[in-house]
């Protein structure tokens, strides 16, 4: 009952503690990442030790609300990252991340700097967005992703071409966010056969 | 009529074509019965009524009788029209070869042209005529449509009654070989028809005339066939139906200006698309100023010729996404291929199984297939350029497109959670069959015990409203593979759209034809049964020996169980060449 009551104190100002300090445009469901050089969310909520059905059922669609915030936010900042800043592109994957681009694999921060560089400057256009939070046993309980898009990508303002792209976002936990970065990318063109 | 009359429009009256035979040509001779009410002749000038050449063949009935000489006219070597309703989409050059293929006298064909959406020509003698006639609803197209044929008699074409005189002939050669550039190999037509020796000479060369196009052409062939570039910029073209025969005059043209001239429409390149062009002028003609999309034009003119180095003089970028793959440096470390090697066999056998079951079999037997807490949903590429987005109205009603989605209830529920809802789900979705040759897996990450994978392809759909349908979809799966044993699904997401003409042309290419090669060799007379059988037929020779097997080589029988299963459209269009 205590915790209704500062609630109540707090709410029109959408007080709570911790989060006066923040910018006044922030919103109150989760803080934007700031730089837009990382893809953040709110922190992950302790897992429910009961293994009750309703307590399951609780953290599943937790996972799935998460796997949607965290699947929003990323995909603005990727395509963003890609047509406008992408020397800042590298930044959002894992180290060892692996790029499968129309079939040709690249492996690891270097190569993919490198492949980022080469390709010519892009023009992306998302019109389709999927996601789902993925298993803990295929994972060793690293909390992943799966995010799945579709769209319309302009190269060198050539051609536009169709797409199809998948990723496999890893969780990385510090105390206030959750960092997510990309563990593995393939990206293939719907008329790859043509060209 | 007044001489001061700039534009008569399309009246489309008797005296119309009285104008056809302006007094240059007087003299050959044409039947010079007067004209009522001719308008007089009017001061070399352009008129407008020349872009609509072909549409003055449709008085011909009334030109007849108004000649008063129809029953002279047959006796000498009668013409005959040729129509081809619906022509237009047609290729010229796969339509004359089909029609040369099937009828049995050889062809001449004269002054082929497209009017609206016919496409039309014009024969010489009745032989060929009626012969024509008798293969009317007997070629099929490539969708399996019968190519009806009319064929009607007609006066001498003008571009045969217009015919040029030796004399004017050799007038014209000097005039042409004065604008060629041997060093280059280059022919400068601009504005012929101001051309000196020619006004000098009373020839009035408009090209966009079929006799005129057809009189120039011929020169170019008889004295510079090897010509590489040609320029009639500022011809007043409005129809490029007479320059689509210079494939076969000078067909070593690279270099094509047709700048400044009155083509309306994108379609007229279609005609000369035989070209091998390395450079093409188009600017001034009025179909530019209607572009929309400058790189979709580019890209439309690119499809057209694929060859094409510069447009209007600008040089054109090749796609960057083409130069790309050559410059991976792809490396697979050498201790893991084994291992790939052993994940793939892994993986190709599980989507034959899964396929196979998915199919053919219930798909409630997939659940085996699934972990208890696997998740599965389904979502669609929205798409502007699909017009019939409509017919995926199966797959609309899972679309789980969390762009368009806010609702965080919605959300849930179309994620399928648990092999339980996942498969109630599958089964709801339509019957298919996939073409398990157009598949393409990318393993996207691979761990000791986790597996994604992404296969690419294309499904028909094998029954409902949509039956025949052919999709292209994505599907990734991540599986869970301890120690290289059985792979089980955790999260399965599936991608549908629409296939693009593209794809629907090369799916299920690789039918697996009918077993010939168990069965012993065919006879002589079973080879000649088996290729007259698929012309009339028109479906392909494995499929034409298959039916003349099943109905124990009988031809009648075959022939007869053929026309009453292609009645019922039972027939796949694979099955036709």
């Amino acid at each position: 009952m205590k915790k209704y009551s500062d609630w109540s104190r707090g709410d029109k100002h959408y007080g709570r503690s911790g989060y006066s300090s923040r910018e006044p445009h922030t919103s109150y469901r989760y803080q934007k990442s700031q730089t837009r050089e990382e893809v953040l969310t709110p922190a992950l909520k302790e897992h429910a030790i009961s293994s009750s059905p309703m307590a399951m059922a609780v953290d599943f669609k937790t996972h799935v609300d998460q796997a949607c915030r965290a699947a929003e936010e990323f995909v603005n900042i990727y395509y963003e990252t890609m047509d406008k800043r992408r020397h800042a592109i590298i930044r959002l994957y894992l180290d060892k991340a692996t790029l499968i681009w129309n079939g040709n694999v690249v492996t690891g921060l270097e190569a993919l700097a490198h492949f980022f560089e080469m390709l010519p400057s892009s023009e992306f256009q998302i019109n389709m967005l999927d996601c789902q939070p993925v298993h803990e046993q295929a994972t060793q309980s690293q909390t992943t992703v799966l995010v799945v898009t579709s769209g319309a990508v302009k190269f060198d303002g050539n051609k536009q071409h169709f797409f199809n792209q998948n990723f496999l976002l890893t969780a990385h936990s510090t105390p206030t966010s959750t960092v997510w970065k990309i563990a593995s990318d393939c990206f293939r063109f719907q008329d790859w056969a043509n060209i | 009529m007044d001489g001061h009359s700039v534009f008569q429009g399309r009246k489309r009256s008797s005296n119309y074509i009285g104008h056809k035979f302006d007094r240059k040509n007087h003299h050959l001779g044409h039947p010079g019965t007067p004209y009522a009410s001719r308008p007089k002749r009017r001061r070399i000038k352009y008129s407008d009524e020349d872009q609509n050449f072909p549409s003055v063949w449709e008085d011909d009935k009334q030109q007849e009788s108004e000649l008063g000489l129809g029953a002279r006219n047959r006796n000498l070597d009668s013409w005959f029209k040729v129509t081809i309703p619906n022509g237009k989409k047609y290729d010229k050059t796969w339509l004359i070869k089909s029609i040369q293929d099937f009828c049995s006298v050889p062809l001449n064909v004269v002054d082929f042209h497209y009017d609206k959406k016919r496409a039309r020509f014009f024969v010489q003698n009745a032989r060929t005529a009626s012969a024509l006639k008798d293969i009317s609803n007997k070629i099929c197209d490539e969708t399996s449509q019968k190519i009806p044929i009319l064929v009607t008699p007609s006066i001498v074409p003008y571009s045969v009654q217009n015919k040029f005189t030796s004399e004017q002939m050799e007038v014209l050669k000097v005039a042409v070989m004065k604008r060629y550039d041997a060093s280059q190999k280059s022919l400068d037509l601009q504005r012929f028809r101001f051309d000196q020796d020619l006004m000098d000479n009373d020839i009035d060369m408009m090209l966009n005339r079929r006799s005129c196009m057809i009189a120039t052409l011929q020169i170019v062939q008889r004295n510079i066939p090897e010509l590489l570039a040609l320029n009639v910029c500022n011809n007043k073209l409005y129809q490029l139906d007479g320059l689509s025969d210079l494939i076969e005059k000078a067909p070593q043209v690279k270099i094509l200006n047709l700048s400044r001239n009155k083509l309306k429409s994108f379609f007229e390149l279609e005609k000369v698309k035989d070209l091998n062009l390395e450079e093409l002028w188009l600017e001034g003609n009025p179909f530019c100023n209607h572009v929309s999309d400058q790189s979709d034009y580019i890209s439309a003119i690119r499809d057209l010729f694929p060859k094409l180095l510069r447009l209007d003089g600008k040089e054109l970028i090749l796609p960057a996404e083409l130069i790309l793959p050559a410059q991976m440096d792809i490396e697979v470390p050498q201790e893991t291929r084994t291992d790939s090697e052993l994940i793939k066999n892994l993986v190709l056998q599980f989507l034959k199984e899964y396929y196979l079951c998915y199919d053919n079999g219930d798909r409630f037997r997939l659940l085996d297939a699934y972990h208890d807490e696997a998740c599965f949903s389904l979502a669609i590429p929205f798409n502007f350029n699909d017009p019939d987005m409509s017919n995926l109205e199966e797959y609309f009603k899972y679309n789980r497109d969390i762009k368009k989605l806010q609702d965080s209830y919605t959300r849930m529920r179309l994620l399928k959670h648990t092999k339980q809802d996942i498969v109630d789900s599958l089964s709801l979705l339509p019957k298919t069959q996939h073409d398990f040759c157009s598949f393409w897996v990318d393993l996207c990450l691979h761990t000791d015990i986790m597996l994604c994978f992404s296969v690419n392809g294309l499904f028909k759909e094998v029954e409902g409203k949509c039956q025949g349908c052919i999709r292209a979809f994505t599907r990734i799966f991540i599986a869970t593979h301890y120690s290289n044993s059985r792979i089980c699904i955790m999260n399965d997401e599936l991608i549908v759209r629409n296939a693009s003409p593209r794809e629907i042309k090369n799916a299920f290419i690789s039918l697996p034809p009918a077993d010939t090669s168990s069965k012993p060799p065919l006879s002589e007379e079973q080879q000649e049964m088996v290729k007259s059988f698929s012309v009339q037929s028109g479906m392909k020779l494995n499929w034409s020996q298959k039916c003349l097997e099943d109905n124990g080589w009988d031809y009648t029988k075959a022939a007869e169980v053929f026309t009453i299963m292609q009645n019922e459209d039972k027939i796949p269009k694979e099955f036709f060449k």
